[in-house]
């Protein structure tokens, strides 16, 4: 699973699909055999017609001496169905936890990449990857892989009777079936490169509607609504004008393989026919019979089937192929390996929370970010992080949280440190209230977060809810403005444990009021004697710290002046 | 269905009516796709007929009896059902997806009219991509209710009763019975997978859907989430969701395998019971021998018509979820305004006023404006100071009317503003909004969003007035240059400026700006504000400024109010001058 490329050392998107796959084999193999069995036994259901038949028309037999041959079909349609059943339920598991699995390994992979590397992604972008193509997986694994074992197992089993019967007849198909693939491959080949474009038009085209659509307040204010309703309606048309012209040839795939079946069943039916009067003299034409005639006739389409059954399947693979493209150039990108690991050691000192010497972080194609920096920070201390913006601030936070692992020099930690995190976004999850406290401190009472919702000035708030701490929050339930989210967050630090208290720009895009009841509060905090970090530009919230650390930008990262005034 | 029945109907209905206008098309296109089905019949039946006739001929041969066989027609038959049924399929094939395109257009034209009456609130909640993924991916479900679930269906049970028809005329019994069988297992594979799935389909957007969520969650949230170490908590509640999803798809899964295999069997059995009871009648000598064979031929061949319905039909509750989310868009709605072509407007700027205006958002715990009143005369320049969540945003979208106030009146001109007709409140009242909305179109298409009228040299003319002009001259493409999703070609300055050039293209009699030199510089800003006092001259302004003093403030301020938690401070300094 997700293993390189032993040979190239790289990932591709076709390997990454092959090695999943490898996870289910057993299910996988499974269902091709319950195919194969199905296939079989549409085989054993044909000749058994064709025997009724036969030994009715042609052997005069009674109807009574022939209800074994009924029986015998009792037996093999039902168990056919079975085999159709299995198949189908078999390769779909195998689907389900294949994606379980990808979605999972993913999952894992982001968390080791960690906060940092993920601001450089739009999340909602992200979470439809994690989402969409995942599931983009479904029918390659459910559908294709199957079906392309049988496509050349099932042929195989029929020929085998058919070239008994009659080889003629048997050649004839041998002949018809790699032409199928043949030609498919020259219409795909340009159908592939239209699909292509296709799907890029599809994408403008979705592209333009919601383009639309997210300015709708701006046409509706300049009264353009009516007006851009038939440009939506116009650009839709003119791309089914242009795609009709691209379909017409995408389409001759699925009308080759009618057209063979079709033929296959025709030049069958009129070789037999004609055999059959004794037209034909030469080959085997003179030994066919009805009973052999019939069941040619018969196993010329099943032997088409399992390759229309493909072709339809095939988008299924192009689409799992595009998905596993954006999957693999996510899972190749390789996460901080210090990050997670030995990235920090245990403090020296008991009292010393963290301790930074000499370290610094580098970007990814950005070079050095921060540092060199010391920092020693002991418990109960509050210090501000100042400098112009771009300096460094975020980052270092940052690396004092161990989001991001020191490029050079050392960060210590101290042992079974609890951290607080705090920026201008604050997480909101969709449940209750008391959930989204509970992210800070799972087992707190209500007593607890009651506490912690006053000490952040939600007491209000929490007054007027009818559901109080059962309240849903988020999309389906209470919208919260800018600073009410902003407390909450500020609940949860108090709920927390946490003897460091990590804040980003804290008061930044809120109002006065919510400014100083936050500052406020996070003198509370530290008076609790937790350590508080606070990058900031807000004069009261430097006024509140004991140390200033100043970045300042180039060369001059460790100037560290003590005993600012408070 | 007893008790689903009712609103599956309801639900499905307007987008079935919406179907109903493109009647003919539809028709035509299910008539190829029964075209197809009839030639396969045809083909593997009168193959059978002619095997058989042909072998009963040579056997009377063999023993020396004379007997004689018209070969080419029933040839010609073969080859014709042959040719027939590939043409029939390739034109079908084309034909209908020229159709889907077709819905696809019309759904979307309609769609968007839908939102085009939503207020201001519903649609600000519901501009996040991930609701418009949805919305897209709604309409493409819709879009597949015909060639899916309605042509298909039809098709089979037309031919479904063809068949049985058709048996029926050599063998009355046959005909009957398997009509009778194969109607039973279309009811099944229609209705009855239907029920099956619906539940678990039903349910499948909205779980997708949460899941997003989360994970939207959990990525932006990472920060704190990894610090409180509270990770592996979310991730549980992420895999309660995935694993409720998967255990919908493996049950939905095991109804479709149920259903293709009852397919095949419905099948088998037809053919079976074809094959009896046309060897009795073939025994009684009421049937001949080639006939005797093209009975269950022809019944098999009638798998290619049931094999698309288990899957489809299964899924159905997802195209009914996706009807009925975009039937509630629909009854959002808000009421259209009235085209009332008698209320005498005053001509020239506007008078605001408003009294004891309180206005509550869906959503929200506290109101967005609480009994503001205010007025404002004709060419009045009032400055409205507040914090973010004053209010500020929501009184605009009250003086466009695209927020509806609760209690209190608003009047522009002394005219109730309900009494207003659209068409001239859009073109009389101009709003710049605090969000920049640019369009993914080129430079001279999102100017004309102003007035599509307005000729190159207009263009130009406002361009200059927000100091664009010298830009977009040395543009390669000029005036045709695309700026991007959202505007992201151009700086945010840039996007501003363009959003004002865009505004300064209209003629309207009351002007609200909100923040209009948000993300300029003071010296440009400053150039602007000269040129802009120009232009809002014998207009009424209102300005949405976080506060007054910080930068550049906008020109002409005749007195300014502060919002504060959606109440008017009426003791707002007086800065005229």
């Amino acid at each position: 699973m997700g293993s390189p490329d032993e040979a190239t050392g790289e990932l591709t998107a076709r390997r990454y699909l092959k090695d999943l796959a490898a996870g289910e084999r057993r299910r996988l193999r499974l269902a091709v055999l319950a195919g194969t069995s199905a296939g079989l036994l549409t085989i054993g259901q044909l000749v058994l017609m064709a025997s009724f038949i036969s030994r009715l028309l042609v052997e005069g037999a009674a109807l009574s001496t022939l209800t074994p041959l009924l029986a015998g079909l009792m037996v093999v349609l039902p168990l056919r169905a079975l085999a159709l059943y299995l198949q189908e339920t078999l390769a779909q598991v195998a689907s389900v936890r294949i994606r379980q699995r990808v979605r999972r390994s993913l999952l894992d992979h982001l968390a080791q990449l960690g906060p940092v590397r993920l601001t450089s992604r739009h999340s909602a972008s992200l979470a439809n990857q994690l989402v969409e193509q995942v599931e983009a997986l479904d029918g390659y694994f459910a559908r294709f892989q199957p079906q392309l074992h049988l496509a050349l197992l099932v042929p195989l089993s029929i020929l085998l009777p058919v070239l008994w019967l009659d080889w003629l007849a048997a050649i004839f198909l041998l002949i018809s079936a790699p032409l199928i693939p043949l030609f498919m491959a020259l219409v795909g080949m340009g159908a592939e490169r239209l699909n292509r474009e296709q799907f890029a038009a599809v994408a403008r085209l979705s592209g333009h509607f919601i383009d639309r659509v997210r300015g709708i307040t701006t046409l509706q204010l300049f009264g353009r609504t009516s007006q851009a309703t038939r440009e939506v309606h116009a650009a839709a048309d003119d791309y089914r004008q242009r795609s009709m012209r691209t379909l017409r040839l995408a389409f001759l795939s699925s009308a080759v393989l009618e057209f063979f079946a079709s033929v296959a069943i025709a030049v069958v039916a009129i070789y037999v026919g004609f055999g059959l009067l004794g037209y034909i003299a030469y080959g085997p034409a003179d030994e066919l019979t009805l009973f052999s005639g019939l069941l040619v006739l018969l196993l010329a389409p099943e032997f088409f089937q399992p390759l229309r059954s493909l072709s339809q399947h095939y988008h299924d693979r192009a689409a799992a192929l595009g998905a596993a493209e954006g999957l693999v150039a996510l899972l190749t990108e390789t996460p901080d390996a210090r990050r997670m690991t030995g990235g920090a050691v245990p403090a020296t000192s008991h009292d010393v929370l963290v301790e930074l010497e000499a370290a610094s972080v580098e970007h990814l194609g950005r070079g050095r970010v921060l540092g060199p920096v010391d920092l020693s920070l002991a418990a109960g201390e509050v210090v501000a992080v100042t400098g112009p913006s771009g300096v460094g601030k975020s980052t270092l936070l940052q690396l004092l949280a161990g989001f991001v692992a020191p490029a050079s020099g050392s960060i210590r930690v101290a042992e079974g440190l609890r951290l607080a995190w705090m920026d201008q976004r604050p997480l909101l999850i969709q449940g209750s209230l008391a959930d989204n406290l509970l992210l800070a401190a799972p087992d707190a009472t209500e007593a607890e977060m009651r506490r912690a919702l006053g000490r952040a000035g939600l007491s209000e708030l929490l007054a007027a809810l009818p559901l109080g701490l059962e309240t849903r929050l988020g999309e389906r339930g209470v919208g919260l403005s800018g600073g009410q989210a902003q407390r909450l967050a500020l609940a949860r630090v108090f709920l927390s444990r946490a003897s460091l208290v990590l804040l980003d720009e804290p008061t930044a895009s809120l109002d006065a009021e919510t400014q100083d009841d936050l500052i406020e509060a996070l003198q509370v905090l530290a008076d609790e004697g937790r350590a508080l970090v606070i990058a900031t530009h807000h004069p009261a919230l430097m006024a509140l710290a004991k140390r200033r650390l100043s970045l300042e930008p180039e060369a001059t990262p460790r100037e560290v002046s003590h005993d600012a005034p408070a | 269905m007893p008790r689903h029945d009712a609103s599956l109907w309801h639900s499905l209905r307007p987008w079935l009516a919406l179907l109903g206008e493109r009647r003919r098309r539809l028709i035509l296109g299910a008539l190829l796709m029964g075209l197809t089905l009839v030639s396969a019949i045809g083909l593997l039946a009168l193959s059978g007929w002619f095997i058989t006739a042909t072998a009963m001929a040579g056997l009377l041969l063999a023993m020396g009896i004379s007997a004689t066989l018209d070969v080419y027609v029933p040839g010609g038959g073969i080859r014709f059902f042959a040719v027939t049924r590939t043409v029939s399929r390739y034109l079908e094939r084309l034909y209908n997806h020229d159709i889907v395109l077709r819905l696809l257009a019309d759904l979307r034209s309609r769609l968007f009219s839908v939102l085009s009456g939503l207020d201001a609130h519903t649609l600000s909640r519901r501009r996040a991509s991930d609701w418009l993924n949805r919305l897209t991916a709604d309409i493409d479900i819709l879009d597949s209710l015909y060639l899916r679930l309605l042509a298909p269906a039809l098709v089979a049970l037309l031919a479904i009763l063809g068949l049985a028809g058709f048996l029926a005329l050599w063998a009355p019994r046959a005909g009957l019975a398997i009509g009778a069988l194969l109607l039973l297992g279309w009811l099944w594979l229609t209705l009855g997978q239907a029920r099956l799935g619906m539940a678990a389909s039903r349910r499948q957007v909205g779980d997708l859907e949460q899941l997003r969520g989360r994970l939207i969650e959990q990525l932006q949230g990472l920060a704190e989430l990894e610090a409180y170490r509270s990770l592996a908590d979310h991730r549980a509640r992420l895999a309660e969701i995935e694993a409720r999803l998967y255990r919908d798809q493996r049950r939905l899964g095991r109804r479709v395998a149920l259903g293709n295999a009852l397919a095949s069997l419905v099948v088998g059995l037809g053919m079976l019971l074809s094959l009896w009871l046309a060897a009795e009648a073939w025994s009684a000598g009421l049937l001949s021998g080639p006939l005797t064979v093209m009975m269950p031929l022809a019944v098999l061949a009638i798998s290619e018509a049931l094999a698309p319905l288990p899957a489809a039909f299964t899924w159905l509750g997802a195209t009914r979820g996706a009807a009925e989310r975009l039937n509630a868009l629909e009854a959002q709605q808000g009421e259209t305004a009235p085209e009332n072509a008698f209320v005498r407007l005053p001509a020239g700027a506007l008078s605001v006023t408003l009294a004891d205006v309180t206005l509550t958002h869906a959503d929200a715990l506290v109101p967005a404006l609480v009994e503001v009143s205010l007025g404002l005369a004709a060419g009045e320049r009032l400055a409205l100071c507040g914090a973010s969540g004053a209010g500020k945003s929501s009184l605009a979208g009250l003086l466009t009317r695209q927020l509806r106030p609760q209690g209190g009146e608003v009047r522009l001109g002394g005219v109730a503003l309900a009494a207003w007709p659209e068409s001239a409140l859009t073109k009389r009242v101009a709003l710049l909004t605090q969000q920049t909305d640019l369009f993914d179109d080129t430079l001279a298409a999102n100017l004309r969003v102003g007035d599509p009228e307005a000729g190159e040299s207009r263009l130009w003319r406002v361009l200059a007035m927000v100091e664009l002009a010298d830009w977009a001259l040395a543009l390669p493409r000029g005036l045709d240059t695309c700026v991007g999703e959202g505007g992201k070609r151009l700086s945010g300055g840039q996007s501003r400026r363009l959003a004002l050039a865009r505004l300064l293209l209209c003629e309207p009699d009351l002007v609200v700006l909100d923040e209009p030199f948000a993300g300029l510089d003071a010296d440009t800003a400053g150039r602007l504000a000269t040129r802009l006092d120009e232009w809002l001259a014998d207009r009424t302004v209102i300005y949405l400024v976080h506060q007054l003093g910080e930068v550049v403030d906008p020109p002409g301020i005749d007195r300014c109010l502060t919002l504060r938690s959606g109440r008017l401070c009426t003791n707002g300094q007086d800065v005229s001058g």
